[in-house]
């Protein structure tokens, strides 16, 4: 399996089947004499800031610390051991709602689209 | 009998995607200008858009991919931003013109000035996404968009020399105004080839849940649909020639020109069919142009999207389609001329799509999306001409814009 090629950028679901997210990052272990194995996949802004080079990197960092405070300083990881399927989508044996993936959604739904009538 | 039925409505529904006040704008202003010689323009548009429609259906029905999640997987995040943001620019521009195309409308009916029309338009607008399901929204602009048959209608009743109509079908250099005669051919194209239309029609096919046994069906949506469109395109383009001409109206600077075309042919109620026309398709493809900035968002970054889902469970979507609307409104609020800014957006539309449309001769070629599936020669050689056309366009629309623009 090529990982940059299968893996990066494929969507993550929950094991609910709820779509959290896209492979924005992979980590992996570098071992010698084998070739590198992945530990986990990392989602969110700070990674995908990350791709585009180290300055807007460093700078979503901050921001998101300063926005969502010290959970969400460093990227969003996913354990490589937790993989259920790779299909259309990706998908881990995790629920979305016991991580602070969707905190920010969450935030919205609470502060601003919950309040608007109608929301369902 | 439920395919063939679906089929209809596809059909339908893509009449709805294509019409707007795009195509509706440029025919009119090519026919006024330079009578049937631009009806080419038309055709080629709807046989491009016609091959890259059918082309997202198919990724999508196989690949069970979007053509934004395809593009994000395939080429990488970084090389994914550059059509993201291509997109959602051309999207706010071409929003902002479907938007003043309903102001105008509510001004020819009520006499009220378009500005003081754009915040309700976008807040009616918002009211059907929030509320509304996919198959709603579909259906709804689906049916009501069949008024825009009248010009169509019109265009037979007018009785025009089809020999001449047929002759414009084929490429001609102008004898007079060659900088607007070309400019005015990019715009159309760029109203014929949107890209948010092939982009929203594989979020479609996803949201209706397509398979392989779609692949059919997908076929005669994209070529009667896109047909079916052109044909209204050219409707307009005809009536613009026969009746704006003949009243001395060479230059469509002012929509207030406009209504003019189907009075001589329907009297009072042309006017009513035109005000309507113009109102609804334009409120239909502001619906689905906002639903697409949601889906291209929701889908590059991989968060919950479905517009039959409560906005409380998808609120970022739901949130992208709502900040989308009210910003494309503002620049029609403060009082932009639609025109211009109809015409401006298509041209941009058209400048833009090498950047929508190179994704789709890598994706549609990749086995391990769509196996079998892949693109013939054919279909190939479509893909590499809307390509040249684009990167032709691309280069030209400024200058263009400069010396031919209105």
């Amino acid at each position: 399996m090529e990982l940059l090629r299968d893996i990066l950028d494929k969507q993550v679901v929950d094991r609910e089947q709820v779509k959290i997210g896209k492979v924005d990052g992979l980590v992996a272990e570098l071992r010698p004499g084998k070739p590198p194995k992945i530990v986990a996949v990392e989602l969110g802004s700070i990674t995908l800031a990350r791709r585009l080079g180290e300055r807007p990197g460093r700078w979503m960092a901050l921001l998101a610390a300063k926005l969502g405070g010290k959970r969400h300083a460093e990227p969003h990881r996913i354990a490589w051991n937790k993989v259920r399927d790779i299909g259309v989508d990706i998908e881990f044996d995790i629920n979305v709602r016991e991580t602070a993936i969707f905190d920010w959604q969450d935030w919205l739904r609470d502060h601003v689209i919950g309040r608007i009538p109608g929301a369902g | 009998m439920k395919k063939l039925l679906e089929i209809s409505l596809g059909v339908v529904t893509s009449v709805g995607g294509f019409l707007e006040v795009g195509s509706m704008a440029t025919a009119a202003q090519a026919g006024a200008a330079f009578r049937f010689q631009l009806i080419w323009a038309v055709v080629l548009g709807t046989i491009c858009i016609i091959f890259l429609v059918e082309m997202a259906g198919r990724f999508a029905a196989v690949s069970h991919h979007t053509i934004a999640d395809g593009i994000r997987e395939r080429f990488g995040f970084n090389a994914f931003l550059w059509p993201l943001l291509a997109a959602l620019l051309v999207n706010f521009l071409v929003m902002a013109a479907e938007i003043g195309g309903v102001a105008i409308a509510l001004e020819l009916a009520t006499g009220i000035g378009f500005q003081w029309w754009a915040l309700p338009v976008a807040v009616l607008a918002w009211l059907f996404l929030w509320k509304g399901t996919f198959g709603f929204i579909e259906k709804g602009v689906a049916i009501l968009g069949l008024v825009t048959l009248c010009f169509v209608v019109g265009a037979v009743m007018l009785k025009p020399d089809w020999g001449q109509v047929a002759a414009g079908a084929v490429p001609t250099l102008p004898d007079h105004d060659a900088a607007s005669y070309w400019f005015m051919a990019v715009s159309i194209l760029g109203a014929s080839i949107s890209p948010y239309l092939f982009m929203f029609y594989s979020s479609g096919a996803i949201e209706d849940e397509w398979d392989k046994s779609y692949l059919g069906a997908n076929r005669a949506i994209a070529g009667l649909g896109m047909s079916f469109g052109g044909t209204i395109a050219i409707g307009v383009l005809i009536v613009a020639a026969l009746v704006l001409a003949a009243h001395g109206i060479e230059q469509v600077d002012d929509y207030h020109q406009l209504p003019l075309m189907l009075i001589p042919i329907f009297g009072f109620w042309g006017f009513v069919l035109f005000v309507a026309s113009l109102g609804i398709a334009c409120f239909g493809a502001a619906l689905e142009i906002g639903l697409q900035q949601a889906y291209l968002v929701a889908q590059g970054f991989g968060w919950t999207w479905g517009e039959d889902l409560k906005p409380r469970d998808d609120p970022g979507f739901s949130t992208v389609y709502t900040i989308s609307l009210f910003l494309a409104a503002i620049p029609i609020a403060l009082g932009l001329d639609p025109l211009k800014l109809t015409i401006f957006s298509m041209a941009l539309t058209a400048a833009s799509l090498p950047l929508t449309v190179v994704p789709f001769l890598f994706l549609l070629n990749d086995e391990r999306y769509v196996g079998e599936h892949r693109n013939g020669m054919i279909a190939n050689a479509a893909v590499i001409f809307i390509i040249a056309l684009g990167f032709v366009l691309a280069i030209v629309t400024i200058p263009l814009q400069i010396f031919g623009g209105t």
